[in-house]
């Protein structure tokens, strides 16, 4: 982590160029290459390629989480050819012979770090099931308590020390299922700091609340308390506590005790500021998009920066209050368009962002709903849930991007090769960054539960 | 020698001879159960050479009875009354009070529901169910149903003609079956951890790997719940249930081979003409004769209590998994059974003892034994439920948690609060803070509003008391957060701390600390 400390600063020095830089980034995302004829030093490429081979750096996911089940078809599953393929036309992208959807167009020239699974085959077809089946691993199986990704990863690449909380949620929707955004056996200390509660989604045109939205809760005293009353009050309860653990010994009373010291190092850190999105570039978070999920995303690759393990960004609307805004179930297309027109931004920007900072190598980008879309259009001219065949992303650090994994039919209705379950995803997503999927945690019911099904067959093709 | 002439002494304290007895109560069933409780408690402690701890003091034994019987800690009123109360019987009186009370109602309908339908936190379809159920469950608890009633009616509640897309306005513990998704192998799988402590779900697939229970044995209890079925309804939608009589067999998954409706004593028995399979089933289970159903019962209640079960985990019966004392056990069940299943009953008798009343602090001298020894109270955390409530009232809001709003789709400050302190991985006595819970604590909106002078109305309450001095007031906070009085040198140092004022903090603002302190501290939210 300190490495960065290091090179922000440099950053720093060099503040006129970064401007230059953002400016770049934000007209166009130049292609393969980046940054392109600029008369600034070459101060990026040194940062980027400082960070990529530093070896004391951790791996980092992404997750980018699609409420309502993404369209397949009108994203990264395009038939042209059939009347399942809708009006929605495809494209080419930076990598000759692939082709995506005009959805898309920004992410479509950085195909080369990205990795769609078309042959995504579950049997889930329930908004509330199969979020917590993505999500952990596993369907839900009482009185088993699984943990979702975000704590499991968080759990093995975090560290206790840090002052930065190891798992990092924004914008979710839990409402419909609560477990599956939870710990779950690996217990409340594996809990994801929310971040904007998700489900009060504001709308692309309420540009001004976006930043109210993403606050961190609990973080900050409350306004009507001075840092040095709360000085006093931390140090009134430290000597009461001590008086009750003297004589109760054990681990609920010790417990308080620690977890409250964290607590404060973590108020008082100054790694908190990477909440502090005001610190950004304006140039660059107009790039990711002044909505709740593009700035979700810049939030994300601060935090991952900043030796977070694991962040999650929802995307649950465009509109006001939506919850599951994918779930298309009328009107398919123009919705498809309205979130893709957040989506492609955000996620583009992302990569990009990641990649100049030499950090797109160690992090692994996650793209996944709950399921995937029928390829037959309804009479509503919607897609209705299928979880048969249909389509997720691994983009970044620990995957060969630039090519598509697995094939569906010529209509859409069936994988072809390859079907890969949530297992074999989880697993793949557990290797790509270096964690080992077969490893055991002790669940609640007294028995040792691994990371992912024992069945599990990783799709080792696409792992570097 | 030493050591043995020390435990007589101990023992003397605990079980006085009648001229030094300080709380005598007439000999009743209750009395008498707690006596022989804690006999056989004491027994063991002689064997382990185990010096337990002394008695509980009056707030400590009454934040412990709130807390475990009403689901929240009492109000600086009901305190200062206990505290003050010279009546010899007032611990008994106590505990009638709350058993007989309404927040016993809700406290163990939330219990209940808990263990009986945890599907609830992954599913949204199962708690939109849920009213429905916990009414069911509160109109039980309300009426002190008997235990084995109780458990019968859950066991052959009528599912025939139900429409599983109605939402079951009725009072109905239909939601247990349909949170089981009415499949045979969930439903035993359920029941028998539930109501006989056996975690069958192993022998589900292969032969239980620690215990002695075979596929065929699962299979055979499933067979109790196969005839409920569900009827095509039209345009693929699931139809209406159906329960077929005289279905008494099923082929095991995966093979051919058929099983009888048979008990986990491995008899089968003949299932009457015209009676449904669960009926059956209902009769064996709830019987006193049933070698579990009255020992698992007995052993949650004692769970819940003691923070640990006689045997731990408390669905977990098993070889392997032996209780700490058998003989105790042995005894609880059959009082219960001898006293119609009345559960308060066991309540009352466990908490009149004196292993129940034993103090949770640690003495230098005393031996820190084995918990399973019960020679002093674990800490045992709160459930977010009712840490919540204990905000609620220490802080003098009046939005104690709302079961009945479980099917809103609403993020509500409560929902958000049971989020993100529910912990499901350990128990009461394992219990662990959480950084994020710390700072929800600290700088959360509940505390923050207590604290501060303009919204709470404890707080303002107290400040605003005609002639209380200020030490007057800090006993007041400690009544209403901690159910006791402030110590000489806690008095001392928090009437210094509010009455030295510096720059920009008042004595109002001071006391507002004070407030903020107790709250947070550990002796708050644990159950000690």
């Amino acid at each position: 982590m300190t490495t960065h400390m290091k090179s922000k600063s440099q950053a720093e020095q060099f503040s006129i160029g970064r401007r230059d830089w953002m400016r770049l980034l934000a007209t166009g995302v130049a292609g393969v290459t980046g940054v392109t004829g600029t008369s600034m030093s070459g101060w990026i490429q040194q940062l980027a390629a400082q960070t990529a081979t530093d070896t004391s750096r951790r791996r980092s996911v992404i997750l980018l989480w699609m409420s309502g089940g993404p369209s397949q078809l009108d994203t990264f599953d395009v038939k042209p050819d059939h009347s399942n393929g809708g009006p929605l036309k495809p494209i080419d992208t930076s990598v000759p012979g692939m082709r995506i959807c005009e959805t898309m167009p920004k992410l479509a020239r950085m195909m080369e770090h990205v990795v769609p699974i078309r042959s995504m085959s579950t049997k889930e077809g329930d908004h509330s099931r199969a979020t917590y089946h993505l999500r952990t691993g596993y369907l839900p199986q009482v009185p088993v308590d699984y943990p979702t990704l975000g704590s499991v990863i968080s759990n093995e690449l975090g560290n206790n020390d840090s002052d930065l909380p190891n798992f990092v949620s924004i914008a979710p929707y839990r409402a419909f299922s609560p477990a599956a955004y939870g710990p779950g056996f690996l217990g409340p200390r594996r809990s994801p700091l929310v971040v904007g509660e998700g489900g009060r989604v504001l709308s692309v045109d309420e540009q001004a609340g976006y930043g109210q939205s993403l606050r961190v809760e609990n973080l900050k005293q409350p306004d009507n308390v001075t840092l040095s009353q709360t000085d006093r009050r931390l140090a009134l309860l430290k000597d009461f506590d001590a008086g009750f653990r003297e004589v109760h010994p054990g681990l609920p009373a010790g417990s308080h005790e620690s977890a409250y010291a964290q607590a404060v190092r973590m108020m008082r850190s100054s790694a908190v500021k990477a909440f502090e999105l005001d610190d950004e570039d304006d140039t660059l978070r107009e790039a990711y998009g002044k909505n709740q999920f593009g700035q979700g995303c810049l939030l994300a690759r601060r935090l991952v920066e900043r030796g977070v393990p694991f962040v999650e960004v929802s995307l649950n609307g465009v509109q006001s209050n939506q919850s599951f805004g994918w779930d298309t179930h009328a009107n398919n297309f123009e919705a498809v368009k309205q979130l893709t027109s957040v989506l492609d931004p955000a996620w583009a920007t992302l990569l990009e962002d990641l990649r100049l900072r030499g950090l797109l190598d160690s992090t692994l980008v996650v793209w996944m709903g709950e399921f995937g879309r029928t390829p037959r259009i309804n009479g509503s001219s919607g897609r209705d849930h299928w979880a048969v065949s249909w389509t997720t992303v691994l983009c970044g650090g620990g995957v060969k991007g630039g090519q598509f994994l697995g094939e569906t039919t010529e209509d859409g209705m069936a994988v072809k090769d390859r079907p890969v379950s949530v297992a074999d995803l989880l697993a793949t997503i557990c290797l790509a960054v270096g964690v080992d999927p077969m490893k055991q945690n002790m669940s609640n019911v007294g028995r040792p539960i691994r990371i992912a099904d024992p069945d599990a067959k990783p799709i080792t093709e696409i792992l570097l | 020698m030493k050591s043995l002439s020390r435990i007589l002494f101990v023992l003397c304290v605990i079980f006085p001879p009648p001229f030094c007895a300080d709380q005598v109560t007439a000999q009743d069933n209750v009395q008498e159960l707690a006596d022989r409780i804690d006999e056989l408690i004491a027994r063991k402690w002689a064997e382990n050479n185990v010096v337990p701890a002394s008695a509980s003091d009056d707030s400590e034994y009454l934040g412990r009875v709130w807390l475990d019987i009403a689901g929240k800690i009492p109000t600086a009123a009901e305190a200062q009354d206990f505290l003050d109360d010279t009546a010899i019987d007032k611990r008994r009186r106590v505990v009638d009070e709350l058993l007989d009370g309404p927040n016993y109602v809700v406290n163990w309908s939330n219990v209940w529901r808990r263990v009986l339908i945890p599907e609830a936190d992954s599913d949204f379809n199962i708690r939109y169910m849920l009213p429905g159920f916990e009414g069911w469950l509160r109109q039980q608890l309300d009426e002190n149903k008997s235990y084995d009633d109780f458990v019968r009616e859950i066991l052959t509640t009528p599912v025939s003609g139900v429409n599983p897309y109605q939402n079951q306005n009725g009072l109905t513990p239909f939601a247990y079956y349909q949170s089981k998704e009415i499949k045979p192998e969930n439903l035993a799988a359920s029941t028998s951890r539930m109501f006989l402590g056996i975690r069958i779900e192993c022998a589900q697939c292969h032969d239980h790997p620690f215990d002695t229970w075979k596929r065929k044995d699962f299979w055979g209890y499933a067979t109790f719940f196969a005839a409920m079925q569900r009827q095509q309804g039209g345009n693929g939608f699931l139809g209406q249930l159906q329960e077929l009589f005289n279905r008494q067999t099923l082929t095991v998954p995966d093979t051919n081979e058929v099983v009888n409706a048979t008990y986990l004593t491995g008899v089968s028995p003949q299932i009457p003409s015209g009676r449904t399979a669960r009926l059956t089933l209902a009769d064996w289970v709830t019987s006193g004769d049933n070698p579990y159903f009255a020992r698992t019962a007995a052993n949650r209640i004692w769970g819940h209590f003691f923070g640990i079960g006689i045997v731990d985990p408390v669905d977990d019966f098993s070889e392997s998994n032996p209780p700490s004392h058998p003989e105790l056990l042995d005894l609880l069940a059959k009082e219960l059974v001898e006293h119609d299943f009345d559960l308060k009953f066991l309540m009352r008798a466990i908490t009149a003892s004196r292993t129940y009343q034993l103090t949770s602090s640690v003495r230098s001298e005393d031996n820190v034994a084995e918990p399973l020894l019960f020679s002093r109270m674990a800490v045992k955390g709160m459930t977010a439920e009712q840490l919540y409530d204990s905000i609620a009232q220490a802080v003098g809001t009046h939005e104690a948690f709302d079961t009945t709003l479980q099917a809103s789709f609403a993020v509500t400050g409560r929902s958000q609060f049971v989020e993100q302190f529910s912990d499901s991985r350990s128990g009461p006595t394992e219990r662990q803070t959480s950084v994020l819970q710390a700072l929800a604590m600290m700088n959360g909106g509940m505390i923050t509003s207590a604290t501060d002078l303009e919204s709470s109305r404890t707080l303002a309450g107290i400040i605003a008391y005609p002639g209380f001095d200020t030490a007057q007031r800090i006993e007041a906070l400690f009544l209403a957060t901690l159910h006791r009085r402030p110590r000489p040198d806690e008095l001392d140092r928090f009437v210094k701390y509010v009455e030295s004022t510096e720059a920009e903090k008042t004595t109002q603002r001071a006391l507002g600390d004070v407030f903020w302190v107790l709250l947070n501290s550990s002796e708050f939210s644990l159950n000690h």
